[in-house]
């Protein structure tokens, strides 16, 4: 009888696999190529998502995550082809980044289940280690995760781990999906003879790709009071954005302050201080004002303030002051923009679409990605930029079981089956083995140095925000609403950074006194400035003196990724 | 003559001490604005129902607060908010344009939105993609109309809200957006049933908008009894009251 039951269910299980491996049949072979696995492999990979889901079928979940062109192919393509492989449901919601921050956060703080998972930056990782509220994925996939953890995962192969481990070893997040802020610039422009001939004759050195911000400076005053028009358009050596509106805040907090030096040495993020400013102390942060050993009211965070604001009124198309991110953002395609210093590869897939006045007629681009200039106060060894790495959060506050079914999705959307086909979707790559693969090799000279920024040690020293920042919620309303009252002309530019950093070290005690987190601020006396400016390292003394500007040309400027 | 004159000299000083006790608790009553959207507040006769109005009660009653809860159009409520100490607006989005202009007290009011189709027809919707090829009904100012819109679906805008039932049901759209505690009202108050969404597709969170004047000792009041709301399971009892789990 046993027997007869056994070969009945056993007959049952299969019948109901059939529709989903046919379906993973189906997915594989019109849609996930190519890949880095053989046809056999993504198959294997994809009968052990079918059978690991076997206790969720018939659940739906929901995620959330920001509106890029990788999430839009995730929530459009992906979930529906999970749905058909697995018989899990699931919404994948896209909004604003700033949303996915605000819902999380509310998640946190109500204890209801909104989301089953977030897609959400490690700019968080400080935050989330410290909170107790997030899953350590560490410890889930050894322990409750166990039996719905994707052997062939190959957690080695993601470059942005680092991004997502917290002080304390644990993984906290697993990335989704990376972009960088790399220098952009016209290529084209930058080779005509012409343009060389000038710019030599009036600076004194090469037009080239800027290594320092007097030579992007005099790079921005070249094309936009020297060339001024180019085939009768107004052109601008320079593109910013400066609403107030949250996106500012983004601006400056994506490392604006660390490429003009304001931080100390330290990869993925300078120690004792580095992000914002703020100095920690083991794992404590111990304060933002130069007066308690941070950095962020200190010379190198005034003379980056002001540059800012300099270029942006100077050499910047005159809307800009009023643009916020994703309007500025437009702009490069335009054909009107030279250079910017800053440039967020999410629209790299934007900006190589056929038509556009970037994009010759091959379909190669114009323009060229390479290493931004730093700052006079920026040292070797110190992180050389931004990038972002939105990544898989689980929280505690979800039920155990919603848990593992949002972690099955989570490693579909990064399984190697998928990941080569969704990085060439939405050019935001995770995983080495897509990077160095054939298909981008084929690919590179049509993204504009992407593919070479991703094979180089550039995707070690672009990092996001640090473990520094105890409460990146909290504090992101800071930077927008205290730089603006500077741009417009409020309060001086010290004066300005000076109030920033008391508020920083105010919200600092707050949250060390309020909640019983691990790692809470343990905020450093006040002394005075020349007691913390004397000594080696951030808050770093006043510099003087101009520096020379430097160029390079693009084939060496890359070899610096080398 | 003199005790009668000392009488009335401390009969002063209590009612100037009165008055002027009246006149701070007065300066502290905050004055909480908000506009008719059936079920979550509205006037009946001169009394206030709804969702949103019982979760006030509750908030200000974990308070030392005062209150006093006005109805005024959405537009004018926000700009109210935003010139006048003491005042505050909700439900409102906290999007990034307004971040700069408000305290947030938040969130106040959690809505999921779905994409229901006529009883007698099933459109299946495995993600929100695949309600691509079909013509959505929505409104004149609303947020989710716009949010489809942007992603590039197919939304045809009715001037109310409440049109959108009577297009549905005469096949003039296919499948119609709605906030599930509204469009449950909705189809109550006009008789029509269309059961559940085909699809539950978004989460919006509504906050609380103050004046940027207001205190952080006010502001940290309030958070703090929002919280507490929410985690020892009022607000789950209450969306139930009206129909839907959080």
């Amino acid at each position: 009888m046993l027997f007869l039951f056994l070969v009945f269910t056993s007959f049952a299980v299969t019948a109901e696999l059939d529709p989903k491996s046919n379906a993973a049949e189906h997915w594989v072979h019109n849609e996930f190529q190519p890949s880095t696995l053989t046809l056999d492999e993504q198959m294997q990979e994809m009968a052990w998502f079918t059978s690991a889901s076997q206790p969720f079928v018939g659940m739906k979940i929901r995620v959330v995550s920001e509106r890029i062109a990788t999430h839009w192919y995730e929530a459009s393509t992906l979930a529906k082809a999970f749905y058909e492989i697995t018989g899990i449901h699931v919404v994948h919601e896209l909004t604003g980044e700033d949303d996915v921050i605000k819902k999380l956060s509310a998640q946190i703080m109500t204890r209801q289940n909104l989301y089953d998972a977030y897609i959400n930056d490690s700019d968080l990782i400080g935050t989330h280690f410290r909170s107790n509220a997030v899953v350590s994925l560490s410890d889930f996939m050894q322990l409750e995760g166990e039996s719905v953890t994707l052997p062939t995962l190959d957690l080695q192969d993601f470059i942005g781990l680092k991004f997502t481990t917290g002080p304390d070893g644990h993984l906290y997040q697993l990335p989704d999906q990376q972009f960088a802020n790399l220098y952009w610039y016209r290529h084209d422009w930058f080779n005509r003879k012409d343009f060389q001939k000038r710019f030599r004759s009036r600076y004194g050195y090469e037009l080239g790709v800027p290594q320092n911000w007097q030579a992007y400076e005099d790079i921005a005053e070249f094309f936009s009071e020297d060339i001024k028009e180019i085939d009768g358009k107004r052109i601008y050596g320079h593109m910013d954005y400066a609403k107030t509106d949250p996106s500012l805040g983004w601006r400056m907090s994506d490392a604006w302050l660390s490429m003009a030096g304001v931080g100390d040495k330290g990869l993925p993020n300078g120690l004792p201080v580095d992000e914002w400013g703020i100095r920690v102390e083991g794992c404590h942060p111990a304060g933002a004002s130069v007066e308690r050993g941070g950095a962020l009211n200190g010379p190198a965070a005034v003379y980056a303030v002001d540059k800012f604001i300099y270029w942006l009124n100077r050499f910047a198309p005159e809307e800009s002051i009023h643009l916020n991110f994703t309007q500025a953002g437009e702009w490069p395609g335009k054909g009107l923009i030279a250079q910017q210093i800053f440039w967020y590869t999410a629209f790299v897939a934007d900006l190589t679409k056929p038509d556009l006045p970037v994009v010759n007629q091959d379909g190669t681009p114009k323009w060229r990605v390479a290493p931004s200039p730093v700052g006079k106060y920026w040292q070797a060894g110190m992180k050389s930029g931004y990038q972002d790495a939105g990544s898989w959060t689980l929280l505690k506050s979800t039920p155990l079981k919603r848990q593992q079914a949002a972690w099955l999705y989570a490693q579909f959307v990064v399984s190697k089956t998928v990941s080569l086909r969704k990085t060439l979707v939405g050019l935001t790559p995770i995983r080495r083995s897509d990077i160095d693969s054939e298909v981008m090799t084929q690919r590179a000279p049509h993204l504009g140095g992407l593919v070479e920024f991703y094979r180089s040690r550039g995707r070690d020293v672009w990092t996001p925000t640090g473990t520094n920042v105890p409460d990146y919620p909290g504090l992101a309303n800071y930077w927008w609403q205290y730089i603006s009252q500077i741009i417009e002309g409020k309060v001086t530019t010290q004066n300005g950074m000076d109030n920033f950093a008391a508020a920083v070290d105010e919200h600092l005690a707050l949250i060390a006194d309020n909640n019983g987190i691990s790692c809470e601020p343990k905020l450093n006396p006040k002394s005075t400035r020349e007691f913390w400016l004397e000594k080696t390292g951030a808050p770093k003394q006043q510099i003087t003196e101009q520096a020379k500007g430097r160029t390079l040309q693009y084939e060496e400027a890359i070899n610096v990724w080398k | 003559m003199c005790g009668s004159k000392g009488v009335t000299r401390l009969l002063t000083v209590l009612l100037t001490i009165i008055f002027l006790s009246a006149l701070s608790l007065k300066a502290e009553t905050l004055q909480i604005l908000t506009y008719e959207e059936s079920p979550f507040a509205l006037k009946v006769g001169k009394t206030h129902k709804g969702l949103l109005v019982d979760m006030l009660k509750e908030l200000f009653s974990r308070t030392d607060l005062q209150y006093e809860l006005k109805f005024i159009p959405l537009k004018r409520a926000i700009i109210t908010t935003e010139r006048m100490p003491g005042h505050c607006v909700l439900p409102v989005g906290r999007s990034q344009e307004r971040e700069a202009s408000f305290h947030w007290i938040s969130p106040v009011l959690v809505s999921r939105y779905g994409l229901y189709s006529r009883d007698d027809v099933i459109i299946p919707l495995t993600t929100l993609s695949d309600a691509k090829p079909y013509k959505i009904g929505s409104f004149l100012g609303s947020g989710i109309g716009e949010y489809l819109t942007d992603l590039g679906f197919n939304v045809e805008l009715a001037s109310v809200s409440a049109q959108n039932l009577r297009k549905l049901k005469r096949a003039r759209i296919e499948l119609w957006a709605a906030e599930l505690i509204s469009a449950r009202e909705q189809m109550l108050k006009q008789a029509m049933n269309f059961g559940e969404p085909e699809l539950i597709f978004y989460t919006s969170l509504r906050a609380m908008a103050c004046n940027r004047e207001m205190s952080l000792e006010v502001k940290l009041k309030l958070d703090k009894a929002l919280t507490s709301m929410y985690r020892d399971g009022y607000m789950s009892e209450l969306y139930l009251e009206y129909g839907v789990e959080i």
